[in-house]
């Protein structure tokens, strides 16, 4: 019989939530409608959406009418940057962004270059933190937009919003400053205001919501074009169909994470402390990437196992059912160990021996516990079969 | 498509054969590196008679591929006169496992390596054979013949990628291969090739250029 699940991946997606499938469920049968004005359908549909903007808005600290539905964060930023950058060519065509960067906004800058827009990427120390001198030196005159990860998704980096929005606001024009919280979102409490952001990203499917469904904050008054083209529905930046049932869906979980919030995050830094104890004190030659417990997101452990091979590893949790990622090149497509771990000053062996965990609400004392019982057998007998580490 | 591993890797990575080392071998070998990502030891112990492979044993920092195929290799060798061992080849190993994703094919290749390494080795020591190992075109061949270019599992002399090795007075080395300088394995290549050709003592510069 297959050992029940632990799945700590939730920086890769997660498990829809029972209670989030009830609420959706009406909309993928009987309510199938789409939004419109007067009529009965038209007018149910419109208000259980504007439900969802306002709940997402509130968790935000923003305006419903800033909360855009896209298809996913990658669809958010591809929006937000591309849109951006297009709408403001005329005073510039300079962007900021930084080598540890999540690749769903590094590869819509490296598109952008091609396009003839140019760029600057500033460095991040071993932690994961950015350097704020380079990105002070690196404002030109022609700088029109920002764009950072708002918590690392593989060293778990909270990034100091608010220093580098205060960086932008003593440049002596406009610039746009453009978060993907997607890693950050329900893990570490975000309060768009006080934190200065104008553009933001979050996805459904990371905090026990549906996949295919994102959200992109836009402050009123940003210079943006559309990107995409059609019929404008909900909003002229996202045209095309509405997936109803998946903004219900969003709006439910966002509902319920943000009910119980300090909660939630506490007991996500239990989680961590008890995984993070348990590892330290059970396996030798190990090590913690990226910030101290305190200072990380909660819900985020990255921790290298000398040795041994992260994929190894990987796999044989695989087998007991347990469910982690790894920053191997052996495990990447491309024979390249994380470019982030490598980018922050790690040699190849810490790279390929790092395996990332992360939470969502279902995650419980009990997966913690059985996890380690796993990994300290498995790292014991991958090292068995090393040459390496025998002294 | 899925990329998965067969039955028959799994079986052996969860179950490897022949792991651990041998007190005394008389032959021992170690392919690859850390900074490469997979790094495998053999270790022989050989009939002086019969040239015959009493024992052989492995130790591997890789991958399930890596592992299972190292498990298989050695099980193979088993037995084995030396001149039969040698014959081992990584798509006989790939075979007996049931395939592997080509990109795992480069994990694979260390363990022939490995086992042909010791073999060596125990030519050299136990019967005296000499090897022609300098800087020379030929050798450089060799070692390129087992850099494997990920995308499809294959070596980048068969593939013919290689369209130029030139070595000059000063031992510096160069490549000219055909590749796009955006295609997304060229790093690894890069990586492996100097990781390859720096087993030669003298080597000087290695310079890969695209064309």
């Amino acid at each position: 019989m297959k050992k029940k699940e632990v799945y700590l991946d939730s920086c890769k997606t997660s498990k829809l939530a029972p209670d989030v499938l009830e609420a959706m469920m009406p909309y993928l049968t009987d309510k199938y409608w789409y939004p419109g004005p007067f009529t009965s359908i038209g007018t149910e549909i419109a208000e259980a959406i504007e439900n969802s903007q306002r709940t997402i808005a509130d968790s935000l600290n923003v305006e419903p009418k800033e909360i855009i539905f896209t298809s996913g964060g990658t669809d958010a930023n591809n929006i937000a940057i591309k849109g951006i950058m297009y709408a403001n060519r005329d005073k510039g065509k300079h962007f900021i962004t930084s080598v540890v960067s999540h690749p769903a906004v590094l590869t819509i800058f490296q598109a952008l270059e091609k396009e003839g827009y140019e760029g600057n990427y500033i460095s991040a120390n071993r932690d994961g933190y950015l350097n704020l001198e380079e990105l002070k030196e690196a404002i030109r005159d022609d700088t029109t937009l920002v764009a950072f990860t708002h918590v690392n998704h593989i060293l778990g980096t909270i990034q100091q919003v608010e220093e580098i929005s205060k960086i932008l606001n003593n440049a002596n024009h406009n610039i746009y400053l453009f978060m993907d919280s997607c890693e950050a979102y329900m893990k570490i409490p975000i309060d768009v205001k006080r934190l200065g952001i104008d553009a933001l990203s979050i996805s459904g499917h990371k905090f026990n919501g549906p996949k295919g469904i994102g959200v992109l904050y836009l402050k009123k008054g940003t210079k943006i074009i559309p990107t995409q083209h059609g019929i404008t529905r909900l909003n002229r930046l996202k045209p095309g169909s509405v997936n109803v049932p998946a903004i219900i869906g969003m709006g439910k979980a966002v509902e319920i994470a943000f009910k119980n919030f300090d909660e939630q995050i506490g007991k996500y830094h239990k989680l961590q402390k008890l995984l993070y104890d348990e590892i330290f004190k059970r396996i030798p030659d190990v090590q913690l990437n990226g910030p101290e417990l305190k200072e990380r997101s909660p819900a985020h452990l990255n921790i290298s196992f000398a040795y041994v091979e992260g994929e190894a590893i990987m796999m044989m949790m695989d087998f007991e059912n347990i469910h982690i990622e790894t920053g191997s090149a052996c495990s990447s497509q491309k024979l390249e160990p994380n470019y982030i771990l490598m980018q922050t000053g790690r040699t190849h062996e810490e790279s390929h021996g790092s395996i990332r965990f992360t939470f969502d609400r279902f995650v419980t004392d009990e997966g913690i516990t059985r996890t380690v019982d796993v990994l300290e057998n498995v790292i014991k007998e991958l090292r068995r079969r090393s040459p390496l580490g025998k002294g | 498509m899925a990329i998965k591993y067969s039955e028959k890797v799994i079986e052996h990575f969860q179950n490897p054969h022949n792991v651990g080392k041998i007190e005394n071998p008389d032959a021992e070998a170690t392919e690859g590196s850390p900074a490469c990502g997979d790094q495998l030891s053999v270790y022989l112990k050989v009939d002086p008679e019969s040239h015959r492979i009493k024992d052989i044993k492995f130790q591997s920092y890789g991958c399930a591929s890596n592992i299972a195929t190292a498990s298989i290799i050695t099980d193979l060798a088993t037995n084995k006169t030396i001149e039969e061992a040698k014959k081992i080849t990584w798509n006989q190993a790939a075979d007996e496992l049931g395939g592997l994703p080509p990109v795992k094919m480069h994990c694979s290749v260390l363990a022939v390596d490995a086992l042909r390494s010791a073999i060596k080795y125990y030519e050299k020591k136990h019967l005296g054979k000499k090897f022609d190992e300098g800087l020379n075109k030929k050798n450089i061949e060799n070692e390129l013949n087992k850099v494997i270019y990920g995308k499809i599992g294959v070596d980048i002399v068969s593939l013919r990628l290689v369209k130029y090795i030139g070595v000059d007075e000063k031992n510096n080395v160069l490549i000219e291969i055909v590749l796009k300088k955006d295609d997304p394995f060229l790093e690894d290549l890069q990586h492996e090739i100097n990781e390859r050709l720096g087993k030669f003592p003298d080597i000087g510069e290695i310079k890969i250029s695209l064309i």
